[in-house]
């Protein structure tokens, strides 16, 4: 009952975001799009002045002549169906039509970015635990020295380019370093520069091989911020009570260490784990453009940051909510986690959280 | 009896009951510890390097990194690498067809010590030594501005707390948790041509005010939490309450009071942001937007290598110049590295009882 309770008001205050960051883009977007110029959409205008129909077509296709309360309303009643947005664009005949989806590559793009930053977590924690924990409980040792000197060096590094010194070392040793291969069913490998297929993979293997890499990379970021925290939290855990009492009924070191100290310093990491999706997507970007991956963050770039002053309105709310839904629902995952599995937390309140001093920038 | 109190004051009170501030007592345990007094070594070297290291360099080999060698690059473009002496006419023989012939007899040469940095011939070296200055500059000015958004605002908030704050941290922590690459992709669309075109001869080239601008406001929120967290824990502190019950005013209490506390605090942030930010600025090199390519900076120097993640370049083994690439990258990583030791040293230095 609790739980479901605050499950519910979490996912109240992340929807209420979601609507925020919707009406942002549709204030920027309309802010933006006074006067298109309209020679850049109907062929034939550049010399003449733009005919007024043509004017208003362009217009239409351009969500500027719809009631905004109308079109907000619309876009999120059709978004709480699942449907992420549609195109519009200009039929041989000078309509104004459906153009389609922008599912249609929206989806494959959150997948193949969902598959790196899962996995990529996944290695985080694998080798930041006994690192951490190896070090945390000999402070001071050349084995501690040696991880937290490797874990200071790899932070000063930047992803794109740990990204292509890697990719680079991959080419060497025949490791397939570019693009995405789909977990399930088969998928083209594009060239990302000319679009043109250059084979098909699919299955777990494949695609396990080709993100191996990017992982890699990923963790190889974060692992200096986690092997510290866990550094911290175990160093501070051992010269608690019960873990002497552990050791007092001749428990091994490693059993100490795996059922005594370590859970508590994995809720420590959990709580860092969803401060940081943001600057996970940030480093997402870079790992696709240094491996050819064609995901989210790319098509983030492209749409925020591309060149001409124009600015596409379905693309730019499909990138805006999914990068929305994933910080969001992946801080509602950590808070109930970490909620549920450390009983002095109470359900409902807010967490001790901590964020790195800085970064979220690359 | 008074010649007996003028001598007795020149005495020298006995060393070690005389009390020790906290900036004294700070620096003894820095010179202590040898690994964070190598760190402020590498990081005076490097700001010096940056600073001065171009020029010097440009004034012993009698040119400057603009200057384009026509022979060093080869006729596939290639150009040549480190460690090498090349011919460099003042006038290299190029006849009409565009075709560049052997240099004439007892022309004088040039010493590329770290090779050219592409068809165009420059030299490397000074490449990478005004890029370093570049990079400072952008992470320095971008660390100043974040300060000078985020002191005030958040040393205002913590202090008087109330609605404005809670709302002011609310929209905080809900930005922080969206990639910031992306506010300053956004916002780069924005950024006017006159901040842009910005500069001071070649010591602040074009570009590096527009990314201090940009990198600066969006960073802002981590000085302004920082001190925000810090200000509200200290309001309730007993020194504080003494100045207000002695009649201090509350600007007199925020610089007098608050601020001393803050510095260490900041000092240790400042020094982690620089490095940071200078990550950053590789990053919107990466994206295309900030520097022009032509200007050396770190990041610059790496995405014309790479290209950019619009147009990442392909591997191709007759353009490949491995020390183009290894002596930015090698430069950025000891630098951040250095900045990061150094802050922590700072951070042992003046809690010297929190967990090393």
């Amino acid at each position: 009952m609790r739980v479901a309770r605050y499950l519910l008001v979490r996912s109240a205050r992340g929807a209420l975001t979601l609507l925020v960051m919707i009406a942002v883009v549709f204030a920027l977007y309309f802010a933006i799009e006074k006067n298109p110029p309209i020679q850049n959409y109907v062929y034939g205008t550049l010399a003449t002045k733009p005919q007024a129909t043509q004017v208003h077509v362009v217009r239409k296709m351009l969500f500027l002549d719809d009631s905004k309360p109308v079109l907000f309303a619309h876009y999120v009643w059709r978004l709480a169906h699942g449907d992420i947005g549609h195109d519009r664009q200009i039929d041989s005949s000078g309509n104004v039509v459906d153009g389609g989806s922008v599912a249609f590559y929206v989806y494959p793009a959150l997948r193949a970015t969902l598959s790196i930053l899962v996995g990529g977590a996944v290695l985080v924690a694998l080798l930041s635990l006994p690192l951490g924990a190896i070090s945390g409980s000999r402070l001071g040792s050349w084995a501690d020295r040696l991880i937290s000197f490797f874990a200071l060096l790899l932070v000063c590094a930047h992803p794109m380019m740990l990204g292509l010194v890697l990719r680079s070392a991959g080419n060497g040793f025949g490791w397939p370093t570019t693009g995405y291969c789909p977990l399930l069913g088969h998928g083209a490998i594009r060239n990302i520069q000319t679009g043109l297929q250059t084979g098909t993979c699919g299955g777990p293997v494949d695609w396990a091989a080709h993100l191996a890499l990017p992982w890699l990379t990923f963790a190889l970021l974060f692992l200096a911020l986690y092997t510290r925290m866990v550094r911290a939290s175990v160093a501070e855990t051992i010269n608690e009570d019960f873990v002497r009492t552990a050791r007092a009924k001749g428990a091994s070191t490693a059993r100490v260490l795996g059922r005594h100290v370590l859970p508590t310093a994995g809720l420590r990491v959990l709580t860092m784990v969803g401060m940081e999706v943001g600057t996970a997507i940030a480093v997402s970007i870079y790992i696709e453009a240094a491996y050819g991956i064609d995901g989210l963050g790319r098509h983030a770039v492209q749409t925020l940051g591309g060149e001409g002053p124009t600015l596409n309105l379905p693309d730019s709310l499909a990138i805006v909510v999914l990068i929305t839904l994933i910080v969001v629902v992946g801080n509602l995952v950590v808070d109930f986690l970490y909620a549920t599995l450390d009983p002095r937390v109470g359900i409902g309140r807010d967490p001790g959280r901590t964020k790195s001093l800085v970064g979220g920038v690359f | 009896m008074v010649e007996d109190a003028a001598t007795l004051e020149h005495v020298e009170r006995p060393a070690p009951n005389r009390p020790v501030g906290p900036w004294r007592a700070g620096w003894r345990r820095l010179r202590r510890d040898p690994w964070s007094l190598s760190a402020l070594g590498a990081v005076t070297l490097i700001v010096l390097l940056g600073l001065f290291g171009g020029a010097i360099v440009s004034r012993l080999v009698g040119h400057n990194g603009t200057r384009q060698f026509a022979y060093a690059a080869n006729s596939n473009l290639r150009p040549v690498g480190p460690l090498t002496r090349i011919a460099a006419p003042a006038q290299p023989p190029i006849d009409a067809y565009g075709i560049l012939h052997a240099p004439p007899k007892g022309s004088p040469t040039t010493f590329l010590v770290f090779g050219a940095d592409g068809p165009l011939g420059r030299d490397e070296l000074i490449r990478v030594l005004d890029g370093v200055r570049a990079s400072l500059e952008i992470g320095g000015g971008a660390m100043l501005v974040a300060l000078l958004i985020g002191l005030p605002i958040g040393a205002a908030a913590g202090y008087f707390g109330g609605f404005v704050d809670a709302v002011a941290t609310q929209l905080t922590e809900t930005v922080m948790a969206f990639p910031l690459i992306l506010f300053l992709l956004f916002a780069n669309r924005y950024l006017t041509q006159d901040i842009r075109s910005v500069y001071w001869g070649s010591i602040v080239p074009q570009g590096v005010v527009g990314d201090i601008v940009l990198i600066g406001v969006f960073t802002s929120f981590y000085p302004m939490r920082l001190v925000r967290v810090h200000a509200a824990v200290l309001r309730h502190s007993e020194f504080i309450e003494a100045a207000h019950m002695v009649g201090a005013s509350t600007w007199r209490i925020l610089r007098r009071e608050l601020l001393p506390h803050l510095i260490p605090v900041l000092l240790v942030w400042g020094a982690v942001a620089v490095g940071v930010n200078m990550l950053a600025e590789i990053g919107l090199s990466f994206l295309g937007i900030g520097v022009q390519p032509d200007t050396p900076t770190l990041g610059t120097l790496l995405s014309v290598q790479w290209g950019t993640v619009f147009n990442p370049k392909t591997y191709d083994s007759h353009s490949y110049t491995p020390w183009q690439t290894i002596f930015p990258m090698v430069t950025i990583v000891v630098t951040v590295f250095s900045l990061n030791r150094l802050a922590e040293g700072v951070r042992r230095a003046m809690e010297p009882r929190a967990l090393r």
